[in-house]
């Protein structure tokens, strides 16, 4: 989105068509505040101008359906034979031997160091009676990453050497990356057959994207001068490409691939909703169901340690320099003998029958009841505190956003009612507020503070459409130029015009309110994590874990802490949401330029005066992408929040499951993904023109 | 065919079985595969079927299926049966697959179920006049939590398993109001958390459920359901709504793939005889969930000390 900016004016411009724009909007925002019961539709958006889009959508595929189904059930039983294979294969090796080959292989890629880590998390899977469900797991991801590599492959060649695949594939991904599966899963069900192989397939399209992004970043950032020497040599195309340009590219399309093995693995627990396959995803969620947090935490424990172990190995050997071998670790002789005495032992163990994997583990067992007592217990003990900050934050924070101050300040919430003259003098404060800002630091910022203090009175929900449409489209394209403006334009039409704004909004709220805290609390991690190596030591695994962990353990303790609710989901979405915001703050922050620091000591500014005005708005574009990745993180988890009674697009896109409406299930899917990318290109738009300010 | 029968005979006879089914057996090499559900109860209803059918020589698969997404496997013959279709809460994919024809109804469960609003015993003690609805009137405040108020909390099904704790509490005109759950784990953290704090809940629920065995419960008295309540508003206490009594009793049933009979014919007869016993499976379910034992063996000891039970299932196949 970078490029069309250029041209725009950036914030801190003064440009004075701008200001009549943003008058018609607080004129426009009068209107419906006045004219509120005489127009309602400006204030509401009436029910029978819907477009019945779901029930069309539904049309189409049960037409497609019906002409498709032969052959993408033929796709389907061709992708379930490498999966059962691989599966047997895995379920037939004695686990001892597993647990051998990813050590070699652990030692091939890094070094001992790496070994020890692997052993230890392998030999947990092992012993904690998951070893079945575990391999069953890697079965799926086995399968499923090759898929996504491949299709990743393909599209990024198609991305980075076509016209059309630069101007198609970036909105595709981001679609394939934000809809949410199960808003897909029925269909898919349909056209693939019951089963894993659904689960493998969604997993694929989720997993896709970054490989797909990586490879054309890599493709395009081939130097020119490697280019015009292999035509020089005179390759062909095709040699050009797969012979130069993709070598050369190793680099960052290793990258991708560690990323796109994280994201498949992050799927396994939503194809494990369909069932059909007995992983430790369906463990997890069948421990959930029963609400005991023991067991699901230690099965969930041992995805993070199968994500831990995927991801050093391939990271080390992205890492890994492709020229020279492997530097302490031993020749490519040691480790074809030691893969064959692999085999002996396998062999050797098979006969003789040892090394079956152990069922149910007694030590795991009583671990889960233990924890399971405790959680019981604290609730018992801790029960009145947990609710009063519950309440505190459904007052003073939640129903605000929500309803705006206008609904929210009741004599039972916050103690007293809000009347007339306080309303008024609430209206005047702002009103000064926004001049005296406005006069101080410019009109922008006055004028900000003018629409916060509306939406605040309003609240997410009450605001008009017209108005919040108007806003954000205004917003969009001052900062992104005419095509950010359309696309939000669009986006937020399509919203309204199929009929889910209200659960947009309500989940636009949640979101809104979970991505606010989790910037706040993820970045002052960050800031602290970034000066202080042990600090950053602690958080980077707690960062991994709460990364890779099904979220759905987490749902328990929080629901037996504070109940069904938003503040529950609140909650589950900052577990999720927070990381982002720390990893970009402590690295935005690591990387501001020590030459640049030493000028600010030199110059005598005060410690505090280093933070604030040079290390922190160097390090705000990098920020910025962490609270975008925040919010989108949030959208992410939004689905999975419903599960706690949240009453958004969520919950829409759980109830068309259960009702196998196809259509009403891809328009809040849909919507969700749309809220998704309006919120990503104004934040990007926006870091873009932050990144230019800080070039000029 | 003649060819077929008699090899299936043959083989029968060497495997020691009476050759009299032989006959009816269908595809015995074929393995039948039943539906393992998101819930402990409907485990040992498929495992106890399952059993039963492996004892009468066929070859049985137990898969794990999703409540709703099973039916498109079922309607293609992809698995074969599922033990427990709970019509209170039956999926859309049920209604629309039976209309197509392509799974079946094969009769009862077996099951006593029962659904309606329950609370753990120690909220007698926050609202004295329980288990008798009326006394739901004065009691609301104090179930009333931050969300709800000045109403009372109820804790309502998930949204997508409809919303009968709402409808109630608009047909009686109970100051409540209904929060769905989103997932059965919420429910039962729920009640779980409220235990634990003494805490005053209200709550949706149904048997047989583990947990009503494993917490000491109550199910709060409702005027008796009759068809009129769910269709006439001038029925029962509220003259101006309807849905002013308990829950209508629901029906547990068991569901096969349309294809089934023909395949297998017996096994087809013994699916549709088997009925389970409501305190036999809530035992059972409190055996694995409470005291941690292993589905299989408690199975396993179910089939040997309950011949008398299933054996006639296999016997009516003959």
């Amino acid at each position: 989105m970078a490029s069309d900016i250029t041209n725009q004016s950036g914030l801190d411009v003064k440009f004075p068509e701008s200001v009549w724009g943003w008058l018609l909007i607080i004129l426009l925002a009068l209107i419906c505040g006045v004219f509120a019961s005489s127009v309602p539709w400006l204030v509401k958006y009436p029910q029978n101008w819907f477009v019945p889009l779901a029930d069309w959508i539904n049309i189409f595929t049960d037409w497609f359906e019906a002409i498709a189904k032969p052959v993408t059930r033929f796709i389907g039983n061709l992708l379930e034979l490498p999966m059962q294979g691989l599966r047997e294969v895995l379920q037939w090796v004695p686990w001892p031997v597993t647990v051998l080959a990813v050590a070699l292989l652990a030692l091939h890629a890094s070094g001992w160091g790496l070994v020890v880590i692997c052993v230890l998390a392998s030999l947990y899977i092992a012993l904690s009676g998951y070893w079945e469900q575990a391999m069953n797991t890697m079965a799926l991801v086995g399968v499923a990453v090759p898929l996504s590599l491949l299709l990743g492959l393909g599209l990024g060649i198609y991305a980075s050497r076509t016209r059309s695949g630069q101007r198609i594939m970036p909105p595709i991904l981001d679609l394939m990356q934000t809809i949410p599966t199960f808003a897909y899963l029925i269909p898919m069900l349909v056209l693939f057959g019951f089963g894993p192989v659904v689960g493998l397939i969604a997993s694929a399209i989720y997993a896709c994207p970054p490989m797909v992004r990586n490879v054309s970043l890599g493709l395009q950032s081939v130097p020119e001068e490697i280019r015009e020497a292999a035509r020089m040599s005179g390759s062909s195309s095709y040699q050009q490409l797969f012979w130069v340009e993709i070598p050369a590219a190793m680099g960052q399309i290793k990258v991708g691939i560690n990323q796109t093995i994280m994201a498949a693995l992050s799927m396994v627990i939503i194809a494990s909703v369909i069932g059909g396959f007995n992983d430790i995803g369906w463990e997890v969620l069948s421990t959930m169901r029963k609400a005991r947090f023991g067991d699901s935490l230690l099965a969930g424990v041992v995805i993070v340690f199968i994500a831990i172990i995927m991801d050093r190995i391939s990271a080390a050997y992205a890492n890994r320099d492709y020229l020279s071998s492997g530097s302490d670790a031993p020749s490519k002789h040691h480790f074809l003998i030691a893969a064959g005495a692999l085999i002996v032992l396998c062999a050797v163990l098979k006969f003789f029958d040892i090394g079956t994997a152990i069922e149910e583990a007694d030590w795991a067992k009583s671990i889960a009841d233990w924890l399971n007592l405790k959680l019981d217990e604290f609730v018992g003990a801790y029960g009145d505190i947990l609710t009063s900050i519950k309440n505190f934050f459904y007052f003073f924070y939640l129903l605000p956003l929500r309803t705006g101050l206008s609904q929210s300040i009741l004599p039972f919430t916050w103690g007293f009612d809000f009347t007339g003259p306080m309303r008024i003098s609430y209206a005047v404060m702002c009103v000064l507020g926004a001049i005296g800002v406005g006069m101080r630091w410019g009109w922008q910022k006055g004028l900000g503070v003018a629409i916060l203090a509306y939406l605040l009175y309003f609240g997410t929900t009450g605001a008009p459409w017209s108005v919040v449409i108007a806003t954000l489209t205004y917003l969009g394209w001052q900062v992104g130029g005419r095509k950010t403006g359309l696309f939000v334009l669009g986006a937020l039409g399509f919203i309204l015009l199929t009929g889910m704004w209200e659960r947009a909004m309500l989940s636009v709220y949640l979101c809104g309110a979970a991505a606010i805290m989790s910037f706040l609390f993820g970045a002052s991690v960050g800031v602290w994590a970034a000066s202080n190596d042990t600090v950053s030591a602690i958080v980077r695994p707690i960062c991994d874990t709460f990364q890779t962990i099904p979220l759905f353990v987490f749902l328990i303790p929080t629901l037996m802490f504070f109940q069904l609710g938003e503040f529950t989901a609140l909650l589950a979405i900052i577990a999720y949401a927070f990381v982002p915001a720390i990893r970009y703050t402590e690295n935005g922050l690591r990387e501001v330029s020590p030459q640049l620091l030493e000028v600010a000591v030199e110059q005598g500014c005060t410690p505090s005066q280093i933070f604030w005005q040079v290390k922190l708005p160097l390090a705000m574009p990098s920020m910025m992408v962490g609270l975008n990745q925040t919010i989108m993180y949030a959208f992410a988890m939004l689905v999975i929040a419903a599960l706690v009674g949240t009453t958004g697009l969520g919950q829409q896109i759980y109830q068309a499951l259960t009702a196998a409406n196809t259509g009403l299930g891809v328009v809040s899917g849909l919507s969700m993904a749309l809220l998704a990318m309006t919120a990503d290109r104004i934040m990007q738009a926006w870091a873009a023109n932050r990144y230019a300010g800080l070039d000029g | 065919m003649f060819k077929k029968t008699m090899t299936a005979a043959l083989l029968s006879l060497t495997l020691g079985l009476p050759a009299a089914y032989a006959a009816e057996m269908g595809a015995k090499d074929e393995t039948i595969k039943l539906t393992i559900n998101e819930w402990t109860g409907q485990h040992i209803s498929a495992h106890i079927a399952g059993e039963t059918l492996k004892k009468a020589g066929y070859k049985v698969e137990y898969v794990t299926a999703g409540y709703d997404s099973q039916f498109t496997a079922i309607a293609d013959g992809e698995l074969h049966g599922t033990m427990e279709v709970w019509s209170s809460n039956a999926p859309d994919l049920w209604k629309k697959m039976s209309e197509a024809g392509k799974v079946v109804d094969i009769g009862d469960t077996g099951l006593k179920a029962r659904e309606g609003i329950v609370y753990p015993i120690h909220v007698k003690e926050i609202c004295p006049g329980l288990p008798a609805w009326e006394a739901l009137k004065e009691c609301a405040g104090k179930f009333a939590t931050a969300e709800t108020l000045p109403q009372g909390r109820l804790i309502d099904y998930p949204a997508d398993w409809g919303t009968p704790g709402a409808d109630r509490m608009k047909g009686l005109k109970l100051p409540f109001k209904a929060v769905p759950a989103g997932s059965e784990g919420a429910l039962i953290s729920e009640m779980k958390a409220s235990i634990a704090k003494k805490s005053p809940l209200l709550i949706v629920f149904w048997q047989p459920h583990w947990a009503l065995s494993k917490y000491k419960t109550e199910w709060v008295d409702l005027p008796k359901a009759e068809d009129a309540c769910f269709s006439d508003p001038k029925w029962g206490v509220n003259p101006d709504d309807v849905n002013d009594c308990d829950f209508a009793p629901a029906r547990v049933f068991k569901v096969v793939w349309s294809g089934f009979e023909k395949k297998w014919p017996a096994a087809h007869v013994i699916l549709k005889n088997v009925s389970i016993p409501t305190e036999d499976q809530q035992n059972m379910m409190a055996e694995i969930d409470q005291d941690g034992g292993k589905l299989e063996k408690v199975i396993e000891t179910w089939m040997a000390s309950n011949e008398a039970k299933w054996k006639p299932w296999i016997e009516a196949s003959k």
